[in-house]
């Protein structure tokens, strides 16, 4: 009985998750060498892709393993000035939540894997990652330099303010799935249809808080190279900057894990029931189980990339106008979005039809419509037009 | 002057065209040819009149010192003694070079010594095309004749087409 219950809430669990972090860290890691190769091929360079060949690794691939032995190897240099212990938490305390969220993620269908299924999970995921934000906080300030703490303070800033849209653009979501449940958001997609579609606008405005919330480009303001050195971690050097690394990728494998979960189907790939539900994976046993976990990490991937692809893309906002765009057209967006859902559904509800399929319909025309304008043929575009004045 | 930029249209305003169209031009970058030389493996061919590492001739070079005069920086080292020897029938003086030494590690590649030389062709240029000089000790940077002459490199500066071809100036006393 009593080992039962040992194997069933600790040990299994245990292993769960350290084959989920490993898996994912590996990800994180090679995430480095991905980034900075792709960002080179987009900007006509190409990027790291030296190292590992004597030993016959092609494309540079070695870097994955030199950077972290790298950080290992590299003297930790602690300003004489800097408050010595906040100074060491900085980095461990964004760290924290964000590999602790990792047992909370469905990666396939439940119960193998799936490492802890709460069914608060949406709750509690987001309630951790925003935490994160200390560690960047206690950093800058603990540095005693005045680059660090303007990027401390920007980061909190930045992040308490698009944790709004990032939390509102949620609601829309929970109101269709009716459930905090990961596994049961899950389970609906595959049994209606992705949620992008009837929650477009909650999908957008989750993808910008996203970026604005890992601080990656271009809302970057917080390490913004060109005005504050490095920003929190202007400081840090070997391992504990390398923590600050890893906290953020992690945390931008959270984002995405959660941007996979409520808006892409997770590791379902089904439509109204059709196709790879949760059902037909456990049927194939730990063959489906395993099909499963690779459609979610293949999703994972393309997020994972599109946070590159936005990097390679756009310029950096200014901070007034990253708080503009905020609190003056995400939080305004997110609120119209919970209403007209919430509209749709109960109209839906009180006059017998279903308001889901009226808000997929329209978000399908809207992505129709914006791909038939980006991909209609135009004449060269015509620049700004110079008129001298008489 | 002012500028006229397009108007937006709405929909290009509510539907992030330029965004859009901003990935959609960087997605395109991704698969076009890179600018990127792998410099060991790859390398650029300089232009026709890059001025590299020095060659010497010691068959052309009539030990007249002009190069190390016009030096700026005195970095030619030339020692010279007189021989009679019998040219044509008739015993003549001749200067012969016992040293000609250039300290290329202070070098800057000015082309002055290029100019001042008197022979035709000139026997001391730098239109060659070796510009990799790097070592590991400055020692091996001084060279003497022979190294000067005898050292395999890269191609040579064929020469300007003839029409537009620069006659280099008469040297007529001390330093062009």
């Amino acid at each position: 009985m009593t080992q039962d219950l040992l194997l069933r809430y600790l040990i299994w669990p245990l292993v769960k998750f350290l084959v989920a972090f490993i898996i994912v860290q590996v990800i994180v890691a090679a995430m480095n060498w991905v980034e900075r190769r792709l960002l080179g091929l987009m900007q006509a360079r190409l990027g790291p892709n030296r190292v590992g060949r004597e030993f016959g690794i092609p494309w540079g691939l070695a870097q994955i393993v030199a950077d972290p032995i790298k950080f290992i190897l590299k003297e930790d240099i602690v300003p004489s000035s800097s408050e010595k212990v906040a100074y060491f938490l900085g980095p461990m305390l964004p760290l924290i939540p964000a590999f602790l969220v990792f047992c909370l993620i469905p990666y396939g269908p439940p119960p193998t894997f799936v490492v802890t299924h709460v069914n608060v999970g949406l709750l509690l995921i987001l309630a951790l990652t925003s935490t994160g934000v200390y560690g960047i906080i206690l950093g800058g300030w603990a540095s005693n330099n005045k680059y660090s703490l303007m990027g401390g303070l920007r980061s909190a800033a930045q992040m308490v303010s698009y944790e709004v849209p990032f939390g509102l653009s949620i609601v829309g979501v929970l109101m269709l799935c009716g459930s905090f449940d990961l596994v049961h958001i899950i389970n609906y997609q595959a049994d209606h249809i992705w949620n992008l579609f009837p929650q477009l606008i909650a999908a957008f405005i989750f993808l910008v808080a996203m970026n604005a919330e890992n601080n990656r480009t271009p809302f970057d303001l917080p390490e913004a190279e060109s005005e504050l050195v490095a920003g929190y971690h202007t400081e840090y050097s070997a391992m504990k900057f390398a923590f600050f690394m890893l906290a953020e990728y992690s945390s931008m494998m959270v984002n995405c894990c959660l941007m996979v979960s409520l808006f892409f189907g997770g590791w379902t790939m089904a439509i109204n029931g059709y196709g790879l539900t949760t059902g037909v994976l456990r049927g194939m046993g730990l063959l489906g189980g395993i099909l499963g976990a690779l459609i979610f990490i293949t999703k994972v991937m393309v997020f994972m990339l599109m946070y590159i692809w936005f990097r390679a893309t756009f310029p950096r906002f200014r901070f007034d106008q990253l708080m503009d765009l905020g609190w003056k057209w995400m939080i305004p967006l997110a609120l119209a979005n919970i209403a007209v859902t919430a509209i749709v559904v109960l109209l839906g509800d009180q006059f017998d039809f279903q308001g889901e399929v009226v808000l997929s319909i329209a978000g399908a025309a809207i992505i129709v419509f914006t791909l038939i304008l980006l991909l209609r043929p135009r004449a060269k575009v015509t620049h700004a037009r110079r008129v001298s004045e008489a | 002057m002012h500028v006229e930029y397009p108007k937006p249209r709405w929909t290009d305003k509510f539907l992030l065209l330029d965004m859009l169209e901003g990935l959609k031009t960087t997605f395109r970058e991704l698969f076009k040819p890179k600018v990127t030389i792998r410099y060991p493996e790859e390398r650029l061919e300089p232009a026709n009149r890059f001025r590299g590492m020095f060659k010497f001739s010691f068959d052309r070079c009539i030990a007249c010192k002009l190069c190390a005069l016009a030096c700026p920086i005195d970095i030619i080292y030339i020692d010279v003694h007189d021989e009679q020897r019998e040219v044509d029938g008739k015993m003549k003086k001749l200067k012969v070079l016992d040293r000609y030494d250039i300290d290329v590690k202070r070098c800057m590649f000015c082309s002055l010594c290029e100019e001042a030389c008197p022979t035709k062709p000139k026997s001391i240029w730098l239109t060659t095309k070796t510009y990799e000089l790097a070592t590991y000790d400055r020692s091996d940077l001084y060279f003497n004749m022979q190294q000067l002459e005898y050292w395999e490199g890269r191609p040579e500066y064929a020469g300007l087409p003839a029409d537009e071809s620069l006659e280099t100036k008469k040297i007529e006393g001390g330093t062009a």
